[in-house]
């Protein structure tokens, strides 16, 4: 059957804010956002938009469909109506169509220092228990779509927020029992523009297509950061 | 690592930068009942006030105390109460759902009926003792 | 033009390409090391591996087991010193990825879990849970940011290679951004683009997997080695190709026909052995290449189900039980619920075999270095010469991390003694080719991208499919005549400068026909049946050593076609044997231990 999918266009060379175009697309029960965009393309070659995967694990196709932060090729058109709307994900910067400035979101994720900190010179594996693997497990399955930092309204309203998969991050690393850069991280959770720049909407986990559960990270992180001051007091 | 892209650090020339409008709570139900919760505060001010008010009269001794008695028995002042009470039992609910999340000590189902189990003690226990039984 | 200076360029930011960027920075914390990708790393395919990655891990296995599994698997035509120095240091590379931060599942004494996986006698298969590329992919790209010679240039396209009387000057980039052209000047160049699977219609791959490093050696005059070896992995799901790890069968899953029936047991892999009791190199643990062509030889005999107009076969891992496969298969659940609607834990999964990797590369040596000097190429771009004509699952994630250190440190050791190409020497080439690009531009254009990568992907999926026969490679050949002359004539209609993907899009299909062309006349050359090349012609349908023991190389003419020759094989000490699975293969050469 023919759908209507209506697209927020914009092409930073003529336009001054993304505008809706309408086209028909060809569905069936299996027909994801993502073939839906694949199939405009055809019409239209210059739309413009990521993707590659197209099973859920490379992160790149990341829409507002209805204005809910999705992963194109895991939203299937036979759960909607005869009509819906895809727009480029909230809260970044729209470079052209359905593609978005991704840049503050890797800059986030790379000021947590999200690798494993250690002396250890070792050249043999470490030991760890399949119980201190599932400590940090859930957390290390980020696929770094950015959903979560589309569903934050503090991140939205305050781009410098270290936002929900920088801080999962931070704290998939300091709950591995193989690091021992807690230190150097908690400065940076620690910060106005870390942990408590969150109100735990919840809404990140919520539209998280891994089941990271990214606000139970950063709560985590605050957690963390409340021990890290109390700490801090009864220091010389 | 360092990143190379032109214009990295401030948004490309033409690209869009969208405006979070004022009333961005209102757009879906999720925000809502997030906004919600948040409200509940505003019942539970009403509710201290009355009792900083209870003990406020008590101090000044007993036709105050009867005053304030009357004063919280008047309708409108009960049903703010009991907005109070639903708004603090709702609150409570979603607290105790993400608590386990924040801290996963012991399967999630089994922590929220803790949390219900331990709040209905502490509060009987307080009516017990208040209410001279103990 | 902007022009920029670095030591070493690394094309390609999956596994190989950071592994090798990650190596050289650490060889050498001075050299300034690029690192240019088409998409952001973590999207790179390297992401979409589920199984797991091969080293000899347990006491009861050893180096000459791997050795053996992995050249009796390649039908002898791996080059037994790569094969012997990729063994010896897949564990060490391992444990570094482990010392990096990758969560590998653990035994429950907090030692290295290993499972079982096709064509290995033993289990030695590394795992994280079933998306141990996306983990290896994630602590590689983490680690990477720990050093800070490393540049990231995210979303940049190459276009060209940049030579100079036979030596790498660099490389001529599209910015995907701006859609400016950038020149880059390198003293070393390493090329980790990934395989070519969607000039294939049913495959695996994501949509970037297009060949693109390949041609643009190809074009060079760098010969490609080995490019009718196409793997098909045995379980993809219908119509979408998406992959259903061969974990799966490691764990005991079990592949039935329309009628329940376990069929590998007609075809040289039983013994039946029990369901939920895999043994390895027998049934469901035989090679990829064996698999798909009992698929095949199935669907002739009309044993095949229909799944919405696809054939299909069913894989079966009910027996497993639901705790074990939400613990050690949870992405398969996953994908099966969303893409196919079935739950792997109370009805068996629809799949049929589609397109995964491209044996074959650019050829390099054991050193990873190609015949321009400065050019390194490495990881599924790469013919190193591990894999030979049929690939054992999990060798190639390995490789990525053997060989993407060898790359690294390769590089980094030449770029201390060399010094920059001057600007002027590449100037005619970015021109020309500042030139072409702007040429591709109209207004409008009667053929599309689509329609000739539809028609390209269709024919390579008729013609160079499981089984081959002359008449059906003569037919694609001509087709891919057909559209590349139709490519010539293609337009790109949208003239927009930031995020032109119909631009980029065009290119890669220029770089898919190319790559085609190459895997046709390879396959139509090899007139004998060995590994994944099966030819169904009279006469060809055994392998042939006394002909064929040799490697194709298909190498770039005047007129852009390939001209096919020949390189010998190196043996080192496992003379070519018969190749057994299952019963027959307890006691042959082969696969014993």
């Amino acid at each position: 059957m023919s759908k209507t999918i209506n697209i927020a266009r914009y092409n930073p060379q003529t336009d001054s804010r993304p505008q809706l175009q309408a086209f028909q697309v060809e569905s069936d029960n299996s027909t994801s956002v993502l073939d839906a965009l694949l199939q405009v393309q055809q019409q239209d070659p210059s739309l413009g938009f990521r993707w590659s995967c197209r099973m859920a694990i490379c992160g790149s196709c990341g829409v507002m469909v209805n204005g809910i932060p999705k992963l194109g090729c895991k939203t299937f058109l036979r759960d909607y109506p005869d009509e819906l709307t895809v727009s480029a994900l909230a809260h970044f910067n729209v470079e052209k169509d359905l593609i978005v400035d991704m840049q503050p979101f890797l800059t986030h994720l790379a000021a947590v220092k999200p690798y494993l900190i250690n002396d250890d010179q070792s050249s043999q594996p470490h030991r760890q228990t399949p119980a201190q693997l599932a400590k940090y497990q859930q957390f290390a399955n980020c696929i770094n779509c950015g959903l979560c930092y589309s569903a934050c309204p503090q991140f939205g309203l305050n781009p410098e927020f270290l936002g929900p998969a920088a801080i999962t991050l931070a704290q998939r690393y300091n709950l591995d029992s193989r690091d021992a850069g807690k230190t150097a991280r908690m400065p940076e959770l620690n910060s106005k523009n870390g942990v408590w720049g969150c109100t735990f909407v919840g809404f990140c986990s919520e539209v998280c297509p891994k089941k990271v559960d990214p606000a139970a990270a950063v709560n985590q992180g605050k957690v963390a950061s409340a021990g890290d001051f109390i700490i801090s007091m009864f220091k010389p | 690592m360092n990143l190379k892209k032109p214009g990295s650090s401030k948004p490309e020339p033409g690209s869009y930068q969208p405006v979070m409008p004022r009333n961005w709570w209102l757009q879906h139900r999720y925000f809502q009942i997030y906004m919600l919760r948040e409200a509940t505060v505003l019942p539970l001010l009403f509710f201290i006030g009355c009792l900083l008010y209870g003990l406020y009269c008590l101090s000044l001794g007993e036709t105050q105390w009867q005053h304030w008695l009357a004063f919280m028995a008047q309708p409108w002042v009960v049903l703010l109460n009991l907005l109070a009470f639903s708004a603090s039992l709702f609150h409570a609910k979603t607290f105790f759902e993400l608590f386990p999340r924040v801290m996963p000590l012991a399967p999630p189902g089994l922590m929220i009926a803790g949390q219900w189990l331990a709040t209905l003690l502490v509060a009987t226990g307080l009516v017990l003792l208040l209410g001279g039984w103990l | 033009m902007q022009q920029l200076q670095q030591d070493i360029i690394v094309v390609g930011g999956g596994g190989a390409g950071l592994r090798a960027a990650i190596a050289a920075a650490e060889t050498s914390p001075t050299l300034q090391v690029a690192l240019l990708s088409k998409v952001y790393p973590m999207r790179s395919h390297t992401v979409a591996a589920e199984g797991g990655a091969a080293a000899v891990t347990l006491e009861q296995d050893s180096l000459a087991a791997h050795f053996q599994d992995t050249v009796s698997g390649s039908d002898w035509l791996a080059e037994q010193d790569v094969v012997e120095y990729f063994v010896k240091h897949a564990y060490q590379e391992l444990v570094q990825l482990e010392r990096w931060g990758c969560p590998w599942s653990r035994k429950a004494d907090g030692s290295i879990q290993v499972r079982r996986f096709g064509g290995m006698k033993t289990e030695r298969t590394w795992f994280a849970a079933d998306k141990t590329g996306f983990h290896i992919l994630h602590t590689l790209f983490q680690t990477s940011l720990k050093y800070p010679t490393i540049t990231r240039f995210d979303e940049y396209f190459v276009i060209d290679l940049l030579v100079v009387e036979q030596q790498i000057a660099g490389v001529l980039a599209i910015c995907f951004s701006t859609g400016e052209l950038v020149q880059i000047l390198g003293k070393a160049v390493i090329l980790a683009t990934g395989g070519a699977g969607r000039v294939f219609h049913y495959n695996t791959n994501g949509g970037i997997v297009t060949g693109d490093g390949m041609a643009l050696a190809y074009r060079h005059g760098v010969a490609l080695r080995d490019m009718e070896f196409v793997q098909y992995h045995p379980t993809g799901l219908p119509g979408s190709g998406i992959l259903i790890t061969e974990a799966c069968r490691g764990e005991g899953g079990i592949l039935l026909n329309k009628d329940g029936y376990r069929y590998l047991q007609d075809y040289g892999l039983g013994p039946e052995t029990p369901a939920g009791q895999p043994k390895n190199k027998y049934m469901e643990l035989g090679p990829r290449d064996k698999l798909s062509q009992a698929f095949w030889q199935q669907q002739q005999r009309g044993l095949t189900a229909d799944y919405h107009g696809h054939a299909v076969v069913y894989l079966d891992l009910r027996h497993l039980g639901e705790a074990h496969l939400a613990s050690r298969l949870p992405f398969i659940c996953e994908l099966a619920k969303s893409y196919v609607n079935i739950d792997p834990a109370t009805a068996p999964i629809p799949i049929r075999p589609a397109v995964h990797y491209t044996m074959g590369g650019i050829l390099t040596d054991i050193n990873c270095q190609t015949s321009i000097s400065g050019l390194f190429a490495v990881g599924e771009c790469a013919s190193v010469g591990l894999h030979g004509a049929n690939r054992l699952g999990s060798n190639s994630l390995s490789e990525l991390l053997v060989f993407g250190k060898v790359a690294g440190e390769q590089a980094a050791a030449r770029v201390q003694k060399m010094s920059l190409a001057p600007v002027s020497a590449v100037a005619a080439q970015c021109q020309h080719q500042q030139t072409y690009i702007s040429s591709l531009f109209a207004d409008s254009c009667d053929d599309t991208v689509h329609a000739i990568r539809t028609e390209l992907t269709l024919a390579m999926e008729q013609g160079c499919g499981i089984y081959r026969d002359n008449a059906g490679l003569q037919t694609c050949l001509s087709t891919l005549q057909a559209l590349k002359i139709r490519y010539q004539q293609l337009k790109v209609t949208d003239n927009s400068k930031a995020y032109n993907s119909a631009l980029l899009q065009h290119l890669e299909l220029g770089f898919g026909l190319d790559v085609a062309d190459t895997i046709c006349r390879s396959a139509l050359a090899r007139t004998e049946s060995r590994g994944a090349h099966q030819r169904l012609d009279e006469g060809m349908t055994q392998r042939n050593d006394s002909d064929f023991l040799k490697h194709s190389l298909a190498i770039c003419q005047p007129d852009g076609t390939a001209a096919i020759s020949w390189q010998s094989v190196t043996i080192t000490s496992l003379p070519p044997a018969e190749r057994h699975y299952g019963a027959k293969g307890s006691g042959s050469a082969g696969s014993s231990v």
